[in-house]
């Protein structure tokens, strides 16, 4: 556990050195937001509410999405597949840490620092702006809590699993990418899946991605409450066991087969 | 002129063989280009099934905006791709601009030819598919003047991001890092006039018809071949501008990218 903290601190500070690119990225991210809320009003049209979201919820959903896309790592996270290509993870091998518990510490503390400088700080400037929704009582604020942070935890348990695939393949970026656009349609990302046929959120629930980011939007503007809400928990849950021991298992397998090139 | 277009040709050609030396990596890459391009059009079609129009446009219209779009920019990322601002960033921060500038050749045609993401093929297509769709489910009474405006309105558009492309490799020589806010105008632009351009706000829409003016090379064009209404009280030549936003837009960036090379400093790695 001190291990664990002591990584995290360090993936802190480390983090905290890109400030600008932080600071970019948020541009990037509020202004994108912007065009996705003048689309999102604009498919509204002159409707108060479409399944049973209002416009200020519509809102919020946009930009939340945009606030979490660096809390996430939405867009790519190959670091622990360039660890494999350097060479690198060989020296991460020996440490006294699993390798999935050391990532875990290194990404929180990636995940923590975009959560406060990306996220927060891009939420608070779409508030001078915009009517937003949020979570109504104490309840429904602890469950926003737990589900992000639990939301977190299965992106991290995915991420680990789709880089271990660096173990078989020279070049597994290829297949990498190929995942994670798949990981925008079915977390939300592109569109909040309540916006969309019954059957596309059917095939979504099967897998992990509505459990990373969707949950957390429909939490938030309070369509996602009480029994729901703890169900949503507990399979957030099963996603971290499941993917945690699938990225055990596969690790070892993965591990068995490294070829460290001396040089 | 005919020995740099035979040095860019022989360029390409190099460009060919690596990237087609990994066959299953390319598949999967042109598949994972292409899947961006139709999960992102899939997700607004599926929304439009609840939503049913956007501001008075179905889907099928929509798709005719987006489908150009999506054809003009995986061309012009696919030929323009030596100056993406954020792999043209990296190259001024190793130093191998400095090698590029050595050699006895233009160097806009070095830069043009020193990559050729072919992966791209996989955006056009589904971009072409996008397109196919909206024409085959719009009725459209063609003349020979809306014929030509189609092929017109993409090289238009290849050449006004090709454009925003070189100047934010140029904006590199001085960031020496390639800036992430350019994608708002590159990405970002693609983005917006993917859209009927009348649903956005005035300060949106005034950006990008005064400052920017992209609304010229898709919106206007297409609601003269489209036969829409215009919400917006577009002058009588607005459907034709588009090849002088995008030639203009492509000039004054050749114009700030040799001011730049003009003006470089190596960073000495």
């Amino acid at each position: 556990m001190r291990l664990f903290l002591e990584i995290f601190i360090r993936s802190v500070r480390r983090q905290m050195t890109y400030r600008a690119t932080i600071l970019a990225g948020l541009a990037t991210n509020y202004i994108f937001g912007l065009f996705r809320i003048a689309i999102l009003l604009a498919l509204y049209g002159d409707r108060q509410s479409v399944a049973g979201v209002d416009i200020d919820g519509a809102v919020t959903y946009m930009v939340l999405i945009q606030a979490l896309i660096g809390f996430l790592s939405m867009f790519s996270w190959f670091d622990l597949m360039q660890s494999v290509y350097t060479g690198e993870v060989s020296g991460d091998l020996l440490k006294p840490i699993s390798l999935y518990t050391l990532w875990m510490a290194r990404d929180l503390g990636r995940a923590a620092v975009q959560f406060v400088f990306r996220g927060l700080l891009i939420f608070a400037l779409y508030l001078p702006f915009f009517d937003l929704a949020y979570p109504a009582g104490a309840g429904q604020w602890l469950g926003l809590a737990i589900v992000i942070v639990l939301g977190w935890a299965v992106s991290f348990s995915w991420r680990f699993l789709v880089n271990l695939f660096a173990f078989w393949s020279p070049n597994a970026l290829g297949i990498g990418r190929f995942l994670f656009i798949l990981s925008w349609f079915f977390s939300g990302f592109l569109m909040p899946l309540r916006y969309y046929p019954d059957w596309v959120v059917e095939i979504a629930n099967l897998t992990p991605f509505p459990y990373m980011m969707n949950v957390v939007l429909d939490v938030f503007i309070g369509v996602l409450t009480g029994p729901d809400l703890f169900a949503v928990v507990m399979v957030q849950l099963a996603w971290i066991a499941a993917l945690g021991l699938a990225g055990q298992v596969v690790l070892r397998a993965g591990v068995r087969r490294l070829v460290i090139l001396g040089g | 002129m005919t020995h740099t277009l035979r040095i860019y040709l022989r360029l390409l050609r190099v460009q060919f063989r690596s990237q087609l030396q990994y066959r299953a990596s390319f598949v999967f890459l042109l598949f994972g280009t292409g899947l961006t391009a139709s999960l992102e059009f899939a997700s607004l079609a599926l929304v439009l099934q609840r939503f049913d129009t956007i501001r008075g446009w179905t889907v099928a219209e929509v798709a005719f905006l987006y489908g150009l779009v999506e054809i003009a920019f995986g061309l012009m990322d696919m030929v323009f791709s030596g100056f993406d601002p954020q792999r043209f960033g990296l190259e001024v921060r190793k130093g191998t601009f400095d090698q590029i500038l050595l050699r006895p050749i233009s160097p806009t045609v070095q830069v043009l030819g020193s990559d050729l993401a072919l992966r791209r093929i996989g955006r056009i297509l589904t971009g072409a598919a996008i397109f196919a769709f909206a024409i085959s489910r719009v009725s459209i009474a063609w003349t020979p003047v809306k014929l030509v405006l189609v092929p017109v309105m993409v090289v238009s558009m290849v050449l006004f991001f090709g454009g925003l492309f070189m100047i934010g490799a140029t904006i590199a020589f001085w960031t020496v890092e390639s800036i992430e806010v350019m994608n708002i105008v590159t990405y970002g632009g693609a983005y917006v006039i993917s859209h009927p351009m009348h649903i956005y706000q005035r300060w949106l829409r005034g950006f990008f018809t005064y400052i920017l003016p992209a609304i010229f090379l898709n919106y206007y064009p297409a609601l003269f071949i489209l036969g829409k209404t215009d919400p917006l009280g577009v002058p009588a030549w607005g459907p034709y501008a588009a090849p002088l936003v995008g030639v203009g837009v492509l000039l004054a960036a050749l114009w700030f990218w040799r001011f730049g090379i003009r003006n470089y400093q190596s960073t000495g790695t």
